[in-house]
């Protein structure tokens, strides 16, 4: 009966389990130090592949589907988009006579969406894109709805984004046509949702109007749609306004994204 | 050796589904906690060591994924992975209740422990406890249901030791 009151086995389960709890709450406490990048890549690079196999099956039944609206879009589409450049050269006349600098000009690398990570939202997505491609960190992705993320981190042939809705995320956003201007923060509170901070009382927002990336900061260029207000109330302060916002880009169904490649960051 | 690959494989599996459908299904509501679904079944035909291995590895794959907060999936289901391994060895019944019941408290110990870092204010309980309510209501009938179906096709029962219910002396 040499040492202790549980069997041998049940005494090396025992250690083995208080080696795992010790380990995981070391990591709890100390993980944010730990430069975890490099694994997420291997992990990225490793499923990768088996991603694409998954997704294949989803893939081929929403293409038919896709493929019959797609044609209906690019024709409208091709109709607006002669308005669009008769009106863009309007504009560049325009911002000559006023001295006002060029619009950047920027180029579209699609990405396919291979994994989406978070809860109780997906607030990080891995995309088939990555170095090679021409994507940097930094790089803002984009979906035909709107506003996705902002390229985190940069593997060889892949890459991976911080969504709208990671808890660290905040986007310098204006309400179109009225120009008023916030902060677009995810707030967990009471569920989680995107909230337009900073925007004053006096401000008049109404449900409906489209929030837009406002430029003022240099991570996001002006004009991307970022969402729809969703609701108006005040902040548990009082102080500002609290307005719900509703993404644009649908989140449960994100097959397919672009990334924004400055073209004046390229040049030599 | 055979059970550390067959470990490798379950786990690139869950991980797969919830990288990829699950998270899709998710937002719309059908939240089927997938990790501890599989540590559960690990757990309960492999015995608590290898259930608490299983749990601390796809728990720390599963952490390395989401960024924040490293070890808060793998200390909870090398836990539960340890728990039901050792019920393992007390029940009697290979039933399709047990089943239910198991992965019912392995989803609920998961997704408290997990949201509870999600929790700061109280005013965001309300949706958390939805959220647990709607993992609970999904994991555990459909799990019971998937493990029904795997014993049906594969012929045999989870716990070796045991009589299933159905074959069990009146």
């Amino acid at each position: 009966m040499g040492g202790g009151f549980l069997p041998p086995a049940e005494r090396r389960t025992s250690v083995l389990v208080g080696v795992y709890a010790a380990l995981s709450l070391l990591l709890l406490l100390t993980g944010d130090r730990i430069p975890t990048a490099l694994l997420r890549g291997f992990g990225a690079w490793l499923f990768a592949p088996l991603d694409r196999v998954v997704l294949t099956v989803d893939r081929m039944a929403a293409a038919w589907r896709e493929n019959r609206s797609l044609h209906e879009r690019v024709t409208n589409l091709e109709v607006e988009n002669q308005k669009l450049r008769m009106a863009g050269v309007e504009n560049s006349e325009l911002r000559r006579y006023l001295k006002l600098p060029d619009w950047q000009s920027y180029r579209l690398i699609p990405a396919e969406i291979l994994s989406l990570s978070g809860e109780p939202k997906p607030t990080a997505a891995t995309f088939s894109t990555g170095d090679r491609h021409g994507v940097h960190q930094g790089d803002v992705v984009i979906t035909g709805e709107g506003l996705l993320g902002r390229v985190e981190e940069v593997y060889g042939g892949l890459s991976r984004a911080a969504l709208i809705t990671d808890p660290g995320s905040a986007i310098a956003c204006e309400i179109e046509s009225t120009g008023v201007l916030g902060v677009l923060r995810p707030s967990s509170l009471p569920s989680p949702r995107l909230v337009l901070t900073g925007v004053p009382l006096s401000d008049t927002v109404r449900v409906g109007q489209m929030v837009l990336t406002s430029g003022m900061s240099s991570r996001f260029p002006r004009g991307l749609r970022v969402g729809v207000v969703n609701g108006v109330g005040r902040d548990r302060g009082g102080l500002t306004l609290d307005i719900e916002v509703e993404p644009a880009a649908r989140l449960s169904r994100l097959r397919h994204a672009f990334v924004l490649v400055n073209d004046r960051r390229e040049e030599p | 050796m055979k059970t550390a690959g067959a470990l490798v494989w379950f786990i690139v599996a869950a991980l797969l589904l919830r990288s990829t459908a699950l998270t899709a299904l998710g937002t719309r509501g059908i939240v089927f906690d997938v990790l501890a679904f599989a540590t559960v079944v690990w757990a309960l035909r492999n015995g608590p060591s290898w259930g608490a291995t299983f749990g601390f590895a796809l728990g720390l794959a599963a952490d390395l994924d989401a960024v924040h907060w490293i070890g808060r999936h793998a200390l909870v289901l090398s836990l539960i992975g340890y728990a039901v391994g050792r019920l393992r060895a007390t029940l009697v019944r290979d039933s399709s209740r047990t089943h239910a019941v198991l992965i019912a408290l392995g989803t609920l110990a998961h997704q408290v422990w997990v949201l509870a870092f999600e929790a700061g204010d109280p005013a965001g309980w309300p949706y958390l406890l939805k959220h647990v309510g709607l993992a609970l209501a999904v994991t555990a009938p459909i799990g019971t249901v998937l493990l029904a179906l795997i014993n049906r096709v594969s012929g045999s029962i989870l716990f070796e030791h045991v009589v299933p219910q159905s074959r069990s002396a009146p």
